[in-house]
């Protein structure tokens, strides 16, 4: 089979010792950060784009894949022995890892949540092993009118389904785009928002706005209004899990892993859904109720780790095969590979398969990495949370400077990356979600360049994305999730 | 924030964006419409983001003078912003940018990580800030500063050759 010599070979590139090396750093770092508050995955992948300068493709893609997933893994540790959880997708983890530790049985929590994530990222990997090609194949298929109706569903779902206000996402949506639109335009060639300025001809750098509006943003929050709080840590217990735990924990990772696959790849963004929805079905099938929310159940930890684990493997499929990214970190990515001048997409998987299938399989070498780093190690990760908040943050912000300063040499953009950071106040002051302005940032250019084809193929008619059945059918589904919310909402009070 | 406070507020975010969108739209005046082989010009974007944002700081403004914004969760964090240590950290994130390139990666983000340091500190002891000269605390402070910046600065441009600013061309400081 075609398939598993192109997987083979991508063994044979992704264990080279060099990519060994990149791909254990990246997994550390990942957990690093997945287990320090105040820095997420999408900021250290931002603060690293330095490196794409220098590093081949290839290594540099499988570190900050490391990175990606292992801050997820590192994001349960911290959501079970603190209050505060460290991602999103971590929140359900809380609930129930949280009440676990509190009755002493944080190292079941943390053994079930590791190994559940393994075991759903290796079966997500080889989901999309099988399923990114047969993908890649029918998205060739797809033209501009299509490829500009899933973007656009891509701004609405990440603007009108998370957060609260559809109003607030789609003002920061337009500032996203707005950002975006700095620069030279790629079809024209003409300059926009420039002001005379040379420098900005080539846009504002993603990793500006990324690591401004979360890192520095992050410090200057915490400094002005998080002074002296305090938060309780639980003990940590010998990771470990019973006979029983484990009866109770594997089918809760398999169920877990497929409910949160699916998600992953259509862009309804974020890993709060799956989470939740897994937290459900754990709590509905499971024997023995009463102990959810109270002693803390363990299938409650272990559906929830796997659906999360599954959905962000799972953002890798629409990123690779359509150029779609479906999480805040996915679109950070994509920006790398923009910054190596290969547009993700059907074509990736011919022009540069060697590059992908090396990363499909260091996904299988990294799922192994964390789960050594994890298990038995994580006493050393447990270590981090000991450091003072002030010292945390200063330290944020130095690997802010030299990933700003590191992309364009520019002291200049060490000023903005202040001002940006103000905004990021600002926005989380006044709930404006800030996800939106990164997507909107990175998509925005390639949506805009996707309009424009499908008009001049529709020869200047507009009605060209209502004549081809799959556009028709993405515009729908656009309205219907801007529309539908409300008209429910209307309804029921009457 | 008092209510009439947070109105005031909120109303002056709205007032911005209004104005962002109406600069866009002013600068998409300026951009020629060619339309090329019948698509549409390089300034359609521009006057709908612009457009966008006109219409979403009108709806904003309305929101915030007709009860506050809907559906907002409360942010964390206490009520009143710490502006003696924001002061800090401004210092810190403005120092660096203006002496990165005259005294260098390490010795700039040492001073950066120091001043960042005291606004944080004292932010956790906002009723009885320390003074800043305690040359123990402060001595410890720089040298945990240093012990960051100076292994990245030698991994990124020792290793990754990558071009930081340095004190002296030697690459190690």
């Amino acid at each position: 089979m075609d398939l598993w010599n192109q997987l083979l070979m991508g063994f044979a590139t992704a264990a080279t010792p060099v990519n060994l090396l990149w791909c254990f750093v990246g997994c550390a770092v990942g957990t690093a950060v997945g287990v320090l508050p105040g820095i997420g995955p999408a900021v250290a992948v931002a603060m690293l784009l330095p490196i794409t300068t220098k590093v081949d493709a290839t290594a540099s893609m499988i570190f900050f894949s490391g990175i990606y997933y292992g801050a997820m893994y590192g994001g349960s540790t911290t959501s079970i022995l603190l209050n505060t959880p460290g991602e999103t997708g971590s929140m359900v983890t809380a609930m129930e890892g949280n009440k676990m530790a509190k009755n002493g049985r944080a190292g079941a929590a943390l053994a079930t949540a590791a190994i559940g994530s393994f075991v759903a990222g290796t079966i997500a990997t080889v989901l999309v092993t099988l399923f990114a090609p047969l993908l890649a194949n029918f998205a060739v298929r797809l033209g501009p009118p299509e490829y500009f109706c899933l973007m656009l569903l891509a701004f609405t779902t990440v603007s009108a389904v998370l957060g609260r206000s559809t109003l607030r996402g789609m003002v920061a949506l337009f500032i996203g785009l707005a950002t975006g639109l700095i620069g030279m335009d790629q079809i024209s060639g003409q300059a926009r928002y420039t002001g005379g300025v040379p420098e900005l001809l080539d846009g504002i750098e993603i990793v500006l706005v990324a690591v401004g509006l979360f890192a520095v943003g992050e410090s200057l929050y915490a400094v002005l209004y998080e002074g002296g709080r305090r938060e309780t840590r639980n003990k940590l217990s010998a990771v470990h899990m019973t006979k029983a735990d484990w009866r109770r924990s594997w089918p809760a990772w398999l169920r877990g892993t497929f409910i949160g696959f699916p998600f992953g790849t259509i862009p309804a963004g974020g890993s709060e859904i799956p989470t939740f929805l897994s937290y459900a079905t754990e709590k509905k099938l499971a024997r023995d109720k009463s102990e959810f929310g109270t002693r803390g159940a363990i299938e409650g930890v272990a559906g929830p780790e796997a659906a999360n684990n599954a959905a962000i493997t799972a953002t890798l499929i629409p990123l690779l095969t359509l150029g779609i990214p479906t999480s805040n970190t996915a679109a950070i990515l994509l920006g790398a590979f923009q910054n190596y001048g290969i547009q993700p997409g059907p074509q990736l998987f011919t022009t540069s398969a060697a590059l992908v299938w090396a990363l499909i399989a260091s996904l299988y070498i990294g799922n192994v990495m964390l789960l050594i780093l994890n298990l038995p190690m994580v006493g050393l990760w447990v270590k981090l949370l000991k450091i003072p908040k002030p010292h945390l943050y200063a330290g944020i912000l130095i690997f802010a400077t030299v990933g700003v300063y590191g992309m364009r040499q520019s002291a200049f953009d060490l000023v903005l990356l202040y001002a940006i950071g103000l905004v990021g106040v600002v926005m989380r002051r006044f709930d404006f979600p800030t996800a939106p302005v990164v997507v909107g940032m990175i998509l925005g250019p390639l949506a805009e360049a996707q309009l424009r084809n499908a008009l001049s193929i529709g020869e200047g008619r507009w009605g060209v994305f209502l004549e081809r059945p799959m556009s028709a059918t993405l515009l729908a589904l656009v309205v219907a999730i801007l529309v539908l919310p409300r008209l429910i909402k209307r309804l029921r009070r009457r | 924030m008092s209510a009439p406070d947070r109105s005031a507020a909120q109303t002056l975010i709205g007032a911005c964006v209004l104005t962002i969108g109406a600069v866009i739209a002013a600068g998409a005046t300026m951009i020629p419409a060619e339309a090329g082989y019948g698509g549409v010009g390089p300034n359609f974007l521009p006057w709908v983001v612009g457009g966008g944002l006109v219409l979403c700081g009108a709806l904003v403004i309305w929101e915030a003078r007709s009860g506050g914004y809907r559906n907002m969760e409360e942010p964390g964090g206490a009520a009143r912003g710490y502006w003696r240590g924001f002061a800090w950290m401004t210092a810190a994130l403005l120092a660096n940018a203006a002496l990165i390139t005259s005294i260098g990666f390490i010795l700039s983000c040492t001073l950066c990580f120091v001043l960042a340091v005291r606004g944080l500190r004292n932010a956790d002891h906002q009723d009885s800030p320390r003074p800043f000269l305690q040359p123990a605390q402060l001595l410890r402070d720089a040298l945990i500063g240093a012990a960051i910046a100076a292994p990245v600065y030698w991994m990124f441009t020792k290793l990754l050759a990558i071009n930081l600013p340095g004190l002296t061309s030697s690459g190690w400081i």
